[in-house]
């Protein structure tokens, strides 16, 4: 009995099949019941003890090599099938896909979230107010009385319908109703933030009948203004995340506030950009002040006790600022590339 | 407010120059908006025509011979008043013209060469004047530059000033407040009294209104003057600010509004009657005034009118007919106090906008009446000569000034730095405040008459403020307290940004991209969508920006159309904002617009999007804030923006949550190129906001144990409405049935036209056990009875 011819026979033939059921035949001539290999092992109870043990243990080790040839050559066949599968279910990976807008947030939501969150770390919660104002809460009770030349200075939109002093509603002017709003509904200590729209009958690139603003009120025993200093100059670097800003407060004029001042920031041009934080020009970015007693007043806050200061800066404005937007109408074109190209993904968001 | 350096300094004795003087204006609260710089003009220089010829093959140009002291150049000019000796602005090839904003460059014109250009004011940006070349003086040397010939070295400023600075609407009242800032030292008027006021006045006055539009009035006559041009000082100082000289009496009242603030008139005294009065206009009263145009007045103007007709519109502008010409011979000068507030109203009423009109209802100094009237008469007597008359007035001029009980301390309270009061009293001195010193503490506080603003506590703060420097106050940061904190955690409004700023990014992350769009509609829009009227903008910008918006629907589909032109085929937007209901209701919405005009692209797009898509849109938005749209009653949309047929309205109890659908047919005709249009309403504000981030979905705990699903089909009535099916087969066991998932719906025919067949598949599932076939079975049955029973539904097979 050959041994070895049998394994060279049983591996040729392991060799020679190509698919899984040649392979599956192989396997029952050699190790099924009747095989070549299990019929010598049937013979070894006809040989001698001794004859037996050894042969035994070769013809175990044939059995034994065999089936790991058969075991090896059936995962070669298998991969082989299935990479033939696999060609035939090729797709064409260079088909570019549509072009499709990137969803994006508006630049002023971003703002918005950044101006609630920075200003919420101060201790701000948000308030709000309608954008159909009465005269009384747009203009009178924040000490702007019927033809004073401050009404002038900013052009408001008129509603036809009347408020029940028989005066038109306003499209509100400015976020600073909010303040008068705030002071009848609540008891000082008061601290918040307004960001709304507003609207001003204009309309150029500097400026759109509608816009952003955010109106802050700090109402308590104390607040002075230097607190009124120090938080705006906190609000602007974390804001422009600018350290070393380089900021500057003059004296200005709103009816509502008394002292009135007007915050600029320092800027230089490099490469025709505007970089915000140092250098010798100034831009304006927002109008504050201690709020005039008279306001109070008009909202029953006893003013021997409380006091306070009240601020107001363009949202569109600080957003074009940071971002080198230069085209507020583009801001409310419903441009959709405009969006993807200047908006914020939500991981920014 | 524009005026020159040299101009100011007629007023105020200073050292310092105009870039410092620019930044005290600032710091004090005028706020430096330009201060003009002519250096860069010294590159052009003096320069004299040696001689001209005609140019060969141009008629109206000359070859010029110009020598500019180092050289000589030939220059091609077509100038009219080229001759030989004239003395102009030479500018060389290289340079820039700033007036018409190009380099020059040497060239030929019609085929001669030209090496440069002889300048034009308006070449040089000083004036609209382009009739001819600058003829300079022949004492100017050539190759002096331009800087020197034209006195450009004379700075012009221009502030802007608050409505509560009429004081400082006047080169005086400029320097005054420089000088109390330390700037200089503010000089004394020059003028002299006329020293003999030789006759009455054969004009009188009466104020004959009792509404207090005007106070006092104060008048001279002036007889045979010479009304001629200006003298040359006077006429440079108006073009400095670019007013156009007139006659010296309309000049001189020019003057005097600018320099002094006070605003006068001057009647050709021959041209009105022998009384005037102070009025209100008669009902529809018309006047044609200095500016050529006619206004018609109400009962509630002021007038200066004699017994014929008005002459004046108070405080705003002279009538035409009565004006001053070089012809006038005899003048009646008018200075007079009106009445702020009814200046402002007039001249509002009437859009008109002059000097005058800015200044008066400002408020205006009462102490500047008398000394104004002097000051314009020295100026006319000085330069029209003539003799002048006694004062005729009517009225009472009040020049009581206002006192302020003042205490010390309030400055250290609201500005948070210690100011001695020895430093507060020296500025409110510097600022020409009396100060009468009661105490330690306190004083009192005259305020001087030009300062009509200044009215309490708070004002003065503000003045010894202003003065002291901004810059000085101590920086401090406020902290946020515990009490802060809370409520910022507890506000329903931060509560609502926080719901807003989820919804944005769901919808993000889902493809849809962010809009915002005007509050407005268009007219169009209104009529379609039959909104509130009352809610037009009475003084709209344009037709499409006429109405508050009591949708956003317009907005977004004209937004879509627009990205559509642009080459966007699949559009997807929403907004965050406001609609109005009514002048008194807004309400903050989401509204999403879903477009979609691509059917090309086979091999990305497998399913059109459809009411189905958008049901599942709207789905995960509402999920996204924890709420389950199967809680809420869905029912039909009755709102005419959506089609009949393919929308739905979202309610808790009677609170509308949302609405969804196909636009409606009829809206889409308006923008015909848009297809396959979807919106999605959330009216979120609607939704219990206080409990918003609480997990509020069913419970969905997980099993471990084995699940079972099975397949029912029925055949319902078309009407029925299958989110109260899923409700009710949830509910028959609450304990094990996890899910039920609705995956066919089929219409046809042979089922009738009343009746649809349904097929969903319910999820079984214990907590406790692996459910035996007898207790599924049990179930099964169950369902299939009671939702027969309870639908009137038939069993499919």
């Amino acid at each position: 009995m050959d041994i070895k011819k049998v394994l060279n026979e049983a591996t040729k033939e392991i060799e020679q099949s190509s698919n899984q059921l040649d392979l599956q035949n192989v396997k029952v001539a050699y190790l099924g019941k009747k095989g070549k290999i299990t019929e010598l092992l049937k013979s070894l109870k006809d040989l001698s003890l001794d004859e037996k043990k050894s042969t035994g243990a070769e013809l175990n080790q044939l059995r034994g090599e065999v089936d790991n040839l058969i075991k090896i050559k059936f995962n070669q066949i298998k991969v082989e099938e299935i990479n033939s599968k696999l060609r035939n279910e090729s797709l064409d990976f260079s088909f570019p896909p549509p072009n499709s807008i990137s969803p994006k947030v508006h630049p002023i939501s971003k703002t918005f979230d950044e101006v609630i969150t920075i200003f919420g770390s101060m201790g701000y919660s948000v308030a709000e107010g309608p954008d159909i104002e009465t005269d009384y809460f747009n203009f009178s009770a924040l000490n702007i009385p019927e033809n004073h030349p401050a009404r002038e200075m900013q052009d408001t939109f008129y509603i036809d319908d009347k408020d029940k002093d028989g005066k038109p509603f306003v499209l509100r002017t400015h976020t600073s109703p909010v303040q008068i709003r705030t002071l009848l509904n609540e008891k000082p200590p008061i601290k918040i933030i307004a960001p709304g729209r507003t609207y001003r009958c204009d309309s150029d690139s500097t400026h759109s009948p509608m816009f952003h603003q955010v109106e802050g009120l700090f109402i308590n025993e104390n607040a002075n203004m230097g607190d009124l200093k120090g938080t705006l100059i906190e609000f602007c670097k974390q804001f422009f995340n600018v350290q070393d800003l380089k900021v500057r407060f003059r004296p200005s004029y709103f009816p509502f506030t008394e002292p009135s001042a007007e915050m600029d920031i320092a800027y230089t041009i490099v490469n025709n950009k505007i970089k915000l934080g140092q250098g010798d020009h100034w831009l304006e970015i927002l109008g504050c002040g201690m709020v005039n007693p008279i306001v109070l007043e008009n909202c029953n806050v006893d003013t021997k006790n409380f006091q306070g200061f009240a601020f107001g800066m363009g949202l569109d404005r600080i957003t074009m600022l940071k971002y080198g937007l230069t085209d507020i109408r583009s801001f409310f074109s419903g441009n959709l590339n405009w969006i993807a190209n200047n908006g914020f993904s939500i991981g920014d968001f | 407010m524009k005026f020159s350096y040299s101009w100011l300094c007629e007023h105020l004795e200073t050292d310092k120059n105009a870039t410092e003087i620019g930044d005290a204006l600032t710091n004090i609260g005028l706020e430096l908006e330009s201060l003009s710089d002519y250096s860069s003009y010294s590159k052009f220089v003096v320069a004299t025509i040696k001689d001209f010829k005609k140019h060969p093959n141009a008629d109206r140009l000359n070859i010029c011979k110009v020598d500019d002291g180092a050289d000589t150049y030939q220059v091609i000019c077509g100038a009219n008043n080229v001759k030989k000796g004239l003395k102009g602005i030479f500018a060389k090839e290289g340079m820039y013209i700033p007036g018409t904003q190009i380099h020059l460059k040497k060239g030929k014109i019609r085929g001669e060469t030209s090496e440069g250009m002889l300048l034009s004011e308006r070449e040089l940006n000083l004036s609209d004047d382009h009739e001819g070349i600058i003829e300079l003086s022949e004492n100017f040397k050539n190759g002096t530059s331009a800087v020197e010939a034209l006195k450009l070295d004379d700075p012009i400023f221009e502030i802007g000033i608050t409505p509560n600075r009429g004081d400082c609407l006047s080169i005086r009242g400029v320097a005054r407040d420089l000088s109390a800032k330390g700037m200089g030292k503010l000089k004394p008027l020059k003028y002299e009294k006329i020293k003999k006021l030789e006759f009455e006045s054969p004009i009188s006055w009466s104020i004959k209104n009792d509404d207090n539009s005007c106070e006092y009035v104060v008048s001279r006559y002036f007889k045979d003057v010479n009304n001629t041009k200006s003298p040359e000082w006077l006429q440079k100082k108006l073009i400095s600010l670019g007013l156009r000289p007139i006659n010296a009496l309309v000049d001189i009242t020019n003057f005097i509004t600018v320099d002094l603030g006070r605003p006068l008139h001057v009647f050709d005294a021959d041209k009105v009657g022998k009384k005037l009065d102070m009025r209100l206009a008669n009902s529809n009263e018309k006047i044609l005034a200095l500016d050529n145009k006619d206004y018609t007045l109400d009962v509630s103007s002021t007038v200066i009118a004699d017994s014929n007709n008005a002459l004046a519109i108070a405080g705003i502008i002279g009538g035409d007919h009565s004006g001053c010409t070089e012809n006038t011979k005899n003048v009646f000068l008018e200075v007079a106090i009106f009445n702020p507030n009814s200046v402002a109203k007039t001249g509002r009423s009437l859009g008109i906008n002059s000097d005058a009109r800015y200044r008066f209802e400002r408020g205006l100094d009462k102490n500047m009446v008398l000394e104004g009237l002097e000051y314009a008469s020295y100026l006319i007597n000085k330069i029209c000569g003539g003799s002048v008359s006694k004062n005729t007035d009517a009225g009472k001029l009040d020049t009581n000034e206002h006192k302020i009980k003042y205490d010390f301390n309030y400055f250290n309270k609201v500005i948070g730095l210690d100011l001695e009061p020895q430093i507060q009293v020296k500025i409110l001195k510097d600022l020409e405040f009396q100060i009468n010193e009661r105490s330690d503490n306190e004083c009192d506080v005259l305020v001087p008459s030009w300062r009509n603003d200044v009215k309490n506590n708070i004002d003065i703060v503000e003045e010894i403020i202003r003065i002291y420097g901004y810059d000085n106050i101590n920086v401090s940061v406020p902290s946020s307290s515990k009490d802060e904190i809370y409520n910022i955690e507890n506000s329903l409004v931060n509560k609502k940004f926080k719901t807003i700023s989820k919804l944005k990014k769901t919808l993000v992350s889902n493809g849809v991209s962010e809009v915002i769009t005007f509050s407005f509609h268009s007219n169009r829009a209104q009529e379609i969508l039959t909104g509130d009227t009352s809610l037009k903008i009475s003084n709209a910008i344009s037709d499409d920006q006429s109405f508050m918006r009591n949708s956003m629907i317009f907005n977004h589909l004209e937004s879509a159309e627009l990205n559509f032109k642009k080459g966007i085929k699949n559009i997807q937007l929403f907004e965050i904002g406001p609609i109005y209901n009514s002048s008194q209701s807004q309400e903050n919405i989401l509204s999403l617009l879903i477009s979609s005009q691509d059917d090309t692209n086979s091999i990305y797009k497998s399913v059109n999007f459809n009411f189905y898509s958008l049901t599942e849109l709207a789905s995960k938005l509402i999920s996204s804030l924890n709420f389950d749209i199967k809680q809420f009653n869905i029912s039909r949309s009755t709102s005419n923006i959506y089609h009949p047929g393919q929308s739905a309205e979202v309610h808790m109890g009677k609170k509308l949550i949302s609405r969804y659908g196909k636009v409606h047919p009829l809206i889409m005709e308006e923008f015909p190129k848009l297809k396959n249009t979807y919106a999605i309403e959330l009216f979120f504000e609607n939704l219990p906001i206080e409990t918003i981030s609480r997990i509020n979905s069913i419970n969905i705990s997980d099993s471990q144990f084995q699940f079972s699903e099975k397949d029912f089909s029925f055949i319902f009535e078309k009407q029925q409405n299958l989110y109260e099916v899923q409700r009710y087969v949830t509910g028959i066991d609450k304990n094990l049935i996890k899910n039920v998932e609705f995956f066919d719906l089929y219409e046809s025919k042979d089922l009738g036209d009343s009746s649809k067949s349904v097929t969903f598949r319910v999820t079984i599932q214990s907590k406790e056990k692996t459910l035996e076939e007898k207790d599924l079975e049990q179930l099964h049955k169950n369902i299939l009875e009671k939702v027969s029973n309870k639908f009137k539904a038939k069993i499919r097979t």
